[in-house]
């Protein structure tokens, strides 16, 4: 009786769901985090009689045929790229994009990641970096005796030194895009990895067409909304019933079969 | 006598076929894009098996699978490549195998700037070509009849296929449905919604009220076939008991 695997698929797959949003729960205020969905597709289906087949020789077709389905698959685990709101912190370093792009980190290996997460601090040398002090891209140090540091809407930071009157000009962040942004590939620590589906990225200014602004003092709040999650949560969590309800179903009439007088 | 046997035999392996499909819908009532389906059946009358008895015998046999091409819900994603169709209408992807038919409109991009969907199959427009996208433009569009623009440029029109009958439409799995031999026709009254999905159109009470439907049915006829064995058991015993 295929019922029973076909409601096995339905389980694992409503399990996964299940997965996915208790991490969305549990980065609910992981600062620019991206919720991300499972999404689900059928798997293949067997003709039992296919249409189309001759059923005599007058040349009469089956016009429907007998397909019974073999369950469901997880397609993809799809990360949706909505802005998250704007948090005020007060923070000089605290950065936030409004609109598209991601900030550039250099990871330690050399390699370049990605992040929507930009509280950012100054290392011992006074180069921005992340927390894990992973500097931020274009590699910007903040003079040791500046009293104040200013990053404007387009991305150039100037610091105020003591005893000039004009702020002076130390760095210009710059911006990258995707094109296909859910492609990233996600390795923790807020961070995401080009790959083959994300595309090439393509770096920029804020501020310029099809980039975002930097919003300074701010920090990107997770896109994750709490009722969504819940409702999809109770959703899944009924979908997992129904399909244990078909594998009951199924060893009962199983049993009643094994149970007939011979 | 051992008709009885034999009708229950006939019902009891549709009952199991049935149980199946409505497995097969609850597994998918998340699956986006999903048509819900029903065994249907048909009376098989055969001659009589004794010559004694003039009733016809009639079994049950699987006659199809009927698809429910209904509306499913369409619920919101705010993803600018998630598409839905409302009516009638399929997209139509490029397989290897050749082209291919979906109501699931979760698109993406592939390296190429090409709008695929999620297997990485290309999404055709309605003149049958690829759609190439410009990545320096982000400001991407689908209008109610599928035309895709970008900063207010047309680039393409999703290609919407109508099939003037559905039956032809096999399921591939992967949301896709084959259409072996039939070329479909371009749908004239489009209507696609831009960030939206279309639910699996699953009714999830009705599979379930199916589900105790067929456990009792298979009940009955197992019922009905040990009590046939109980007669028969009967009708020896005391036929014996008078010889």
């Amino acid at each position: 009786m295929r019922a029973l695997s076909t409601a096995a698929t339905g389980m694992a797959a409503q399990e996964l769901n299940v997965e996915t949003i208790s991490n969305n729960i549990a980065n609910m205020n992981t600062i620019g985090f991206k919720r991300q969905v499972a999404e689900f597709q059928d798997l293949l289906y067997q003709n039992v009689e296919r249409m189309g087949s001759q059923t005599s020789d007058a040349g009469t077709v089956v016009p429907t045929g007998i397909q019974v389905g073999s369950g469901v698959k997880t397609g993809s685990i799809y990360s949706v790229r909505e802005q998250g709101s704007l948090t005020q912190t007060g923070n000089q370093l605290d950065l936030a994009v409004n609109g598209r792009g991601l900030f550039e980190i250099l990871l330690p290996d050399g390699e370049t990641a990605y992040t929507r997460a930009g509280n950012f601090s100054v290392d011992n040398t006074g180069t921005i970096c992340t927390s894990d002090g992973y500097a931020v891209q274009p590699k910007t140090t903040i003079p040791e005796n500046a009293t104040q540091v200013t990053i404007s809407s387009t991305g150039q930071v100037q610091a105020t030194i003591p005893g000039q009157t004009a702020p002076q000009v130390v760095g210009q962040l710059q911006l990258a895009t995707f094109f296909n942004e859910a492609g990233l590939e996600a390795t923790g620590g807020n961070l995401l990895l080009q790959s083959n589906a994300s595309g090439a990225p393509v770096v920029g200014k804020p501020g310029d067409p099809g980039y975002g602004t930097i919003q300074q003092g701010y920090t990107e709040a997770s896109n994750v909304d709490a009722v969504t999650e819940i409702t999809n949560l109770i959703t899944a969590q009924r979908a997992y019933e129904m399909n244990s309800k078909v594998v009951t179903a199924a060893d009962q009439m199983l049993s009643t079969t094994t149970q007939m007088k011979s | 006598m051992d008709n009885t046997l034999y009708v229950g035999l006939s019902r009891q392996l549709t009952l199991q076929r049935a149980l199946d499909i409505t497995a097969n819908n609850l597994a998918n009532v998340d699956t986006v894009g999903f048509k819900v389906e029903a065994l249907t059946l048909q009376a098989d009358p055969l001659k009589p098996a004794s010559v004694s008895s003039t009733d016809p015998i009639t079994y049950v046999i699987d006659n199809g699978v009927a698809r429910n091409f209904g509306q499913g819900g369409v619920e919101q994603t705010s993803n600018p490549l998630d598409v839905a169709i409302e009516g009638e209408g399929f997209f139509t992807v490029q397989t290897p195998d050749g082209n291919r038919y979906t109501r699931d409109g979760r698109f993406g991009i592939n390296t190429q700037n090409q709008l695929v969907d999620r297997q990485g199959n290309l999404v055709l427009s309605a003149g049958g070509s690829a759609i190439t996208l410009d990545p320096q433009k982000t400001d991407l569009a689908i209008a109610k009849d599928g035309t895709i623009s970008q900063n207010g440029q047309t680039v393409a029109r999703l290609g919407v296929a109508r099939f003037a009958d559905l039956s032809v439409l096999t399921k591939q799995g992967s949301n896709l449905y084959d259409a072996p031999g039939v070329t479909p026709s371009a749908a004239t009254n489009v209507h696609v919604s831009q960030g939206a999905v279309e639910r699996s159109n699953v009714q999830p009470i009705a599979e379930m009220t199916n589900l105790i439907a067929i456990t009792r049915a298979y009940d009955q006829v197992t019922q009905m076939v040990s009590q046939t064995q109980d007669l028969s058991d009967s009708a020896v015993q005391r036929l014996g008991k008078a010889a």
